[in-house]
């Protein structure tokens, strides 16, 4: 007997409500409060509605566009140089290597570690005084760096931290995919004469592009997300050189008070993100094989 | 029966240790009666003026029967939860820890008691608290809102919150360093210019510590020499003037602060700052008396009894910075009467030097003149004599000063620091921006 075509809407239906509501309400929230001028502490009440003039401040504020030209920057190093280091390492360790789960241990390590812990232990390790990396430097005669005191490196000093914490997101994904790659096709390649470095970037990579599409998006969506390793490794100074996007908001939002500003520039944000979003799933859509 | 046993209590144990005095609570039971197996739930940050307090709660309890929670956060993410539950109806603090900033704020936005009707109900008032013992410039800067420029001491004014963990700015230095460069401590602004980079050569080590990192931490450093050196952020009429010859003053100096002292200034927040100073790196350290507790303790200095302390350096005026962390009731606390129990016993005479013994900052000219905190604390002779100078208009404490500080004057500030832009430059910048923030807060007319 054919299953009516209702029938899998009712299955589906409470946990779509469930889903849509939990997305689309926080999102039709914050773009109802771009429209108004409200501060925290106060009762709604009192907001007043000030129509598109907080997404008009919004465009023209200097310091919006700064902060989305560091936000791209860093966003683009980051993701980058994570997914270079999380495949090249995922490939290094896929066979068997001795210790092999000891070094998958410690490489997801940083992962697990809360974020504000992140930018404590960076920040103590960026100290100029006290901080390893100087100490390092001093063995080879180097004086010591105010590494978060200057604009270029306070800047690299947030990628690196940010490298070091989620490299290991790409490369547990990437161990996942590369193991559930299928021998008979590498052996098969192998036969036909192909040396390491074809059977990786011709046949192994090219099998695993799906989870590494849907790795960048997570990655370049978090990485637009990132706010408190950067909050407390350098504020977003010297000056705004290290000021993102959210951390932006932040400001907006709590230190200006001004949640309408906030909610305008959130909107931005997510214009971004959704659109280096879908040019990262039209490079590899890992749902095309599911359409009908 | 039930005083007599309070009375043998209070005379050992941890009171006795922290040296609490006992006529206080000989006649309390009956205030606090009313509120045995109340919770007071209280809003603190990370500093060691809280971390000191903690320690003397368990005594409260004892003594009134009023237990007291705990909520420590970081300091800069206390503000967004302290908003947040006090928008509610009906809130989870009733006893919050504020920065002096946001006193302005908190009154505006109708989210804090004023104090005066506890102070007058009998029922509550502590009549040995002798209010006029706790520092009158503390009192104007923490607690009083309403008054000229909404901020200062005078017509209008009322009692919102009273200091707890208060400070002014003292110049500590290392008297071993000074000694053998046959250096003298400067008095004045003109000293203190050349002695930075002398010192600096000399000592071989930072001359002084400074803040530097973007936001508020620069701009406290900034305003610090700001004001002796007779600036201001404002004209009497709200105008924009930090970029005058006087901003730009003050601005070249902590530029040379930060070349002359410890690597990585313009990075350093308060911590750091500290840290530097008492860890050998530099050789003056010019910011908050809250450092009295720590330069002492082995087990963070490594300075202890190298440190002597003068006033803040004359420029045109004698004047040092006015603020810190006060206590005040949430409108919406569920237990109001017990948390002014509290914040009473806290700053109370016997209270003011049992947290000091134990690393705290005083709020009490009593316990700056008491022999034996003298004896422990040298440095409170210092700090009387600084409590003169001190400003409680040294930073203009409105609504909006948060925005100012962090996102405007802030970014200049480090700009500035950092040598990206030239002083002059860097503060001409941002006068639009604050003349905006200030005609939106209605200060300007636009």
């Amino acid at each position: 007997m054919r299953t009516p075509a209702w029938v899998p809407w009712v299955y589906l239906g409470p946990a779509v409500a469930v889903m849509a509501a939990a997305c689309l309400y926080p999102l039709l929230s914050a773009l109802q409060l771009g429209f108004y001028d409200w501060s925290m502490g106060t009762p709604w009440g009192e907001a007043k509605w000030v129509g598109l003039d907080a997404f008009s401040r919004a465009f023209q504020d200097p310091s919006v566009w700064r902060s989305l030209r560091t936000t791209l920057l860093f966003a683009f190093v980051c993701v980058t140089a994570e997914m270079v280091l999380g495949i090249a390492l995922a490939l290094a360790l896929e066979g068997q290597v001795r210790a092999m789960a000891f070094f998958r241990t410690l490489f997801i390590l940083p992962m697990m570690i809360a974020p504000i812990a992140v930018g404590l232990t960076w920040r103590y390790l960026f100290d100029a005084q006290f901080g390893l990396i100087n100490a390092i430097l001093a063995v080879f005669g180097h004086a010591p760096v105010g590494w978060l005191a200057q604009e270029n490196t306070a800047f690299m000093a947030i990628i690196i931290a940010d490298i070091w914490q989620w490299t290991p997101f790409v490369f547990i994904m990437m161990i996942a995919a590369l193991a559930n790659v299928d021998g008979a096709v590498l052996e098969a390649a192998r036969v036909d004469g192909a040396n390491w470095w074809q059977t990786t970037f011709r046949v192994k990579l090219p099998m695993v592009m799906n989870v590494i599409a849907i790795t960048l998006l997570m990655r370049l969506i978090d990485a637009f997300r990132v706010l408190e390793v950067i909050y407390i490794l350098t504020f977003g100074g010297p000056g705004e050189s290290t000021e993102i996007l959210s951390l932006h908001i932040y400001k907006t939002a709590f230190v200006g008070q001004r949640l309408g500003g906030a909610a305008a520039i959130s909107v931005l944000l997510l214009i971004v993100v959704a659109g280096l979003s879908w040019f990262a799933l039209r490079l590899s859509n890992p749902l095309k094989d599911e359409e009908r | 029966m039930k005083r007599r046993t309070l009375i043998q209590t209070a005379g050992g144990g941890a009171l006795g240790l922290l040296g609490a005095g006992l006529p206080l609570f000989g006649y309390a039971q009956d205030r606090f009666a009313k509120y045995k197996g109340q919770t007071v739930v209280l809003s603190i940050p990370a500093h060691p003026h809280y971390d000191a307090m903690v320690k003397l709660l368990p005594e409260f309890t004892k003594q009134t029967g009023i237990k007291v929670e705990v909520d420590k956060l970081a300091m800069a993410r206390m503000k967004d939860k302290q908003l947040l539950e006090m928008a509610k109806p009906s809130g989870d603090y009733d006893l919050i820890c504020y920065v002096v900033m946001w006193k302005g704020e908190y009154v505006k936005k109708n989210l804090i008691r004023e104090l005066d009707p506890f102070f007058k109900n009998a029922a509550l008032a502590d009549p040995n608290y002798d209010f006029k013992d706790v520092v009158p410039r503390y009192v104007e800067n923490m607690g009083l809102v309403g008054g000229p420029k909404g901020y200062l001491a005078g017509p209008g004014a009322k009692l919102y919150g009273m200091p707890y963990g208060a400070e002014t700015s003292v110049l500590a230095y290392r008297r071993d360093i000074f000694a053998k460069h046959n250096l003298k401590a400067p008095d004045n602004y003109t000293e203190f210019e050349k002695l930075l980079p002398i010192l600096k050569d000399k000592a071989g080590i930072g001359a002084l510590t400074s803040r530097g990192q973007a936001g508020h931490q620069c701009v406290h450093a900034w305003l610090l020499h700001l004001n002796p050196l007779g600036g201001k952020v404002f004209d009497d009429k709200w105008n924009p003037i930090f970029n005058n010859e006087t901003g730009v003053k003050a601005l070249n100096f902590l530029k040379l602060v930060s070349d002359t002292g410890p690597v990585g200034i313009p990075g350093y927040g308060q911590g750091e700052m500290i840290t530097s100073f008492l860890q050998g790196q530099a050789a003056m350290y010019l910011d908050s008396s809250l450092i009295f507790g720590q330069v002492n303790d082995p087990s963070k200095s490594k300075i202890a009894g190298q440190v002597s302390y003068v006033v803040h350096p004359k420029g045109v005026r004698h004047s040092s910075q006015s603020g810190g962390l006060g206590l005040a009731i949430p409108k919406n606390a569920k237990n109001a009467d017990a948390a002014f129990l509290l914040m009473q016993w806290l700053t109370s005479k016997e209270q003011d030097k049992a947290v000091c013994r134990i690393g705290g900052v005083p709020s009490r000219n009593s316990t700056m003149m008491d022999q034996d905190m003298v004896r422990q604390y040298p440095e409170y002779i210092t700090l009387r004599q600084q409590l003169e100078y001190s400003d409680p208009d040294w930073r203009p404490i409105i609504a909006e000063w948060d925005e100012i500080n962090i996102q405007a004057l802030g970014v200049a500030v480090s700009e500035a620091l950092t040598g990206k832009k030239k002083a002059k430059e860097a503060l001409d910048g941002i006068v639009p921006k604050v003349t905006d923030i200030m005609k939106r807060g209605g200060y300007l007319k636009g």
